[in-house]
């Protein structure tokens, strides 16, 4: 049923074959602190994909994401902890929860467009962290509470300690992230799909058409926001601790300007995305370290700060490259 | 129920009232020219707010990192004359704004205008947490704020700073409206309001009046910066949660509407401390709430607002 192109470049290949090898490595290079950074920034791939989804394919533009990541987590901790659900019941009902939290903010998307639905997620954002101090049985209030569960690496697993648990939560993180990415490459190349890309492009020939506009973007929102929701989920599984703080208006944006740095409207812009901004980082925060450098320290020190790393990227890109870092190799005239 | 209480919420409540007024006028001087709605619109103007701030204070060595800080000559302005600094500075870096990123783009798509702005806030909002911390810092109020600065009304206390603040909103909004109607610029400006190709055809220079108007949409909302900064304290996202305030009271009044805008200010500002005060799960902190959810209203029942024009949309 599959018509969209299956043909992978050779330097798509090269990608996938260079990613596969770190992803074996780095288990062996690291220290328990630094497997769980990185499993960090392999999970986050999920939040950039679910903005991705709704905005890349579905045309709907999300700058509340961080806001479903939230959710996923607060929910998980919830279920983990409150309700002594298995770990990954909790998983999954976290991400099931933000999926219906997303579908609920689908619903008004279904008038509210463009700028305008822009605006209204943008408000969502800012809204989240007060909204949650609200619930402080859930949420732990404004300083956050630690989950009682742990995620430990069951009995079968080879060695103990705490490395072989941090190999254990990466490589369940590595394997969700995975079978998500490779569930969303199907799902927006379906039928369902191509309703998506067909309401992105003009929602009313898809309607003529016969696409169910409600569904369609009501189905939309919720598979994006729980993507979203489980990136919140895996956050909880690796750190077990939830806090409004983290989830800031500003973290949203800068989820916002990954998907759309990383190239919106491929599966493998989200990867992008997320290694540009660890690439980056890693740089500023290297030459940073040097001392005596003056204002380019201070210049460097700022390439540490994602937001100002993807603020810039954002307005350069939409210049240079509007298809993102993965469409430079396309010819890419159209902003769209 | 106590009326001198609430009297006293709704002397309490104009003072926001007018900031979110003026930011407003902001969002919508832009809206109405370019169709864009601009989300950097809150974090340029708490940037000229440190601006004021630096010719104020002039560089102080608390201030982390050099930066600005020391480009600046650390004149010890007095305040008055520090805020039109920072609006003439404002105007400026709303205007190169425009030169440099809005106009080039040519009329490109939503996405590609919200992509702008929103790097333009993301960096803006960190380059402030780089030079000037995300510490809270005092910022001076420019009208007389101590403990028996005020009028009383019928049992209330209706402060100097409240009806100063208004009294510098209306000042400058009559000096808008002037401009608008009596100058060539201004004519310009609102025959590109109406229609930028027709505009250009007949003469109009399209590019240099868009510049015009968003210096005049910058002006307005460094105003409402340093206005605001005494009172929720000088730091980087100080005008996010404003800004949804200022969101709301735009699409409330209509988002291409400036009487819009300064009816929905009046209105969002007044609802903002009267729920809050009225209904207890809302409290302080969450009065953005009831911002969000008349927004979303607004644009589900109603997207045109109180004032603004209504659009078809063309198949």
């Amino acid at each position: 049923m599959v018509v969209a192109e299956r043909r992978v470049s050779r330097l798509s290949a090269f990608g996938i074959a260079a990613l596969c090898v770190a992803l074996v490595v780095i288990p062996f290079v690291t220290s328990t602190t630094g497997l769980r950074q990185a499993s960090q920034i392999i999970v986050s791939v999920l939040a950039v994909l679910g903005v991705n989804v709704a905005t890349g394919y579905g045309g709907m533009i999300s700058l509340g994401h961080g806001v479903f990541v939230g959710v996923g987590a607060f929910a998980t901790g919830y279920y983990v902890s409150d309700l002594s659900l298995p770990w990954l019941v909790a998983i999954l009902l976290g991400a099931a929860t933000a999926g219906v939290s997303g579908a609920l903010v689908g619903l008004p998307a279904l008038r509210i467009k463009g700028i305008h639905l822009a605006l209204v997620t943008l408000g969502l954002a800012i809204v989240f962290r007060p909204l949650s101090k609200r619930f402080p049985s859930i949420t732990g209030g404004v300083s956050g509470r630690s989950i009682d569960a742990r995620f430990d690496a069951p009995g079968w697993w080879p060695g103990d300690g705490r490395m072989a648990s941090s190999v254990y939560r990466y490589l369940f993180c590595v394997l969700i992230v995975l079978v998500a990415l490779w569930a969303t490459w199907n799902v927006v190349n379906s039928r369902f799909g191509r309703s998506m890309r067909a309401l992105r492009d003009n929602d009313t020939a898809a309607a003529v058409y016969g696409v169910d506009l409600v569904a369609a973007r009501v189905t939309t929102f919720a598979i994006s926001a729980g993507l979203a929701g489980l990136c919140g989920a895996l956050q909880v599984v690796l750190v077990p601790f939830v806090s409004q703080d983290k989830f800031t208006a500003q973290e949203s944006l800068v989820i916002y300007a990954s998907a759309v740095v990383g190239g919106l409207g491929t599966i493998w812009g989200s990867v992008l995305g997320v290694l540009a901004r660890t690439v980056v980082g890693k740089v500023g925060a290297v030459a940073a370290g040097f001392d005596g450098l003056g204002p380019v320290g201070e210049f460097f020190s700022l390439l540490d700060e994602p937001a100002f790393v993807f603020g810039f990227g954002l307005i350069l890109l939409t210049f240079l490259f509007p298809r993102g870092l993965a469409g430079i190799r396309r010819k890419g005239g159209s902003s769209q | 129920m106590d009326y001198v209480l609430l009297l006293q919420r709704i002397f309490d409540a104009l003072f926001n009232s007018a900031i979110y007024s003026s930011l407003a006028l902001a969002l919508v001087i832009i809206f109405r020219a370019t169709g864009l709605l601009n989300f950097a619109q809150g974090e340029m103007a708490t940037f000229t707010a440190y601006i004021a701030f630096v010719l104020l204070s002039g560089p102080q060595p608390r201030l982390t990192g050099g930066g600005l800080a020391g480009i600046i000559p650390g004149v010890p302005f007095s305040i008055p004359l520090a805020i039109t600094g920072a609006v003439i500075c404002g105007m400026a870096a709303g205007a190169a704004t425009e030169r440099a990123l809005i106009r080039p783009l040519g009329g490109a798509s939503d996405l590609a205008l919200v992509n702008i702005t929103i790097g333009l806030l993301l960096a803006t909002n960190s380059l402030m947490a780089q030079w000037w911390g995300t510490g809270p810092r005092f910022f001076p109020s420019i009208f007389p704020t101590g403990a028996g600065q005020h009028f009383m009304i019928f049992g209330a206390r209706l402060r100097y700073s409240t009806v100063g603040v208004w009294a510098i909103l209306l000042s400058v909004l009559v000096l808008l409206v002037l401009l608008l109607r009596h100058t060539r610029a201004g004519l310009a400006f609102r025959a590109v309001s109406i229609s930028p190709s027709s505009a250009e055809l007949v003469g109009v220079r399209v590019g240099p009046t868009l510049m015009y108007g968003w210096a005049l949409a910058s002006g307005f909302g460094a105003l409402a910066a340093c206005l605001s900064a005494n009172s929720v304290l000088l730091e980087p996202s100080m005008m996010l949660r404003v800004l949804v305030y200022a969101f709301a009271a735009a699409t409330l009044g209509g988002l291409d509407s400036p009487k819009g805008a300064l009816v929905g200010g009046l209105i969002i500002g007044l609802s903002q401390t009267l729920i809050p005060a009225y209904v207890p799960f809302i409290g302080f902190e969450l009065s953005v709430l009831p911002a969000l959810l008349a927004m979303v209203v607004i644009l589900l029942i109603r997207p045109a607002g109180l004032y603004g024009t209504k659009r078809i949309e063309r198949v």
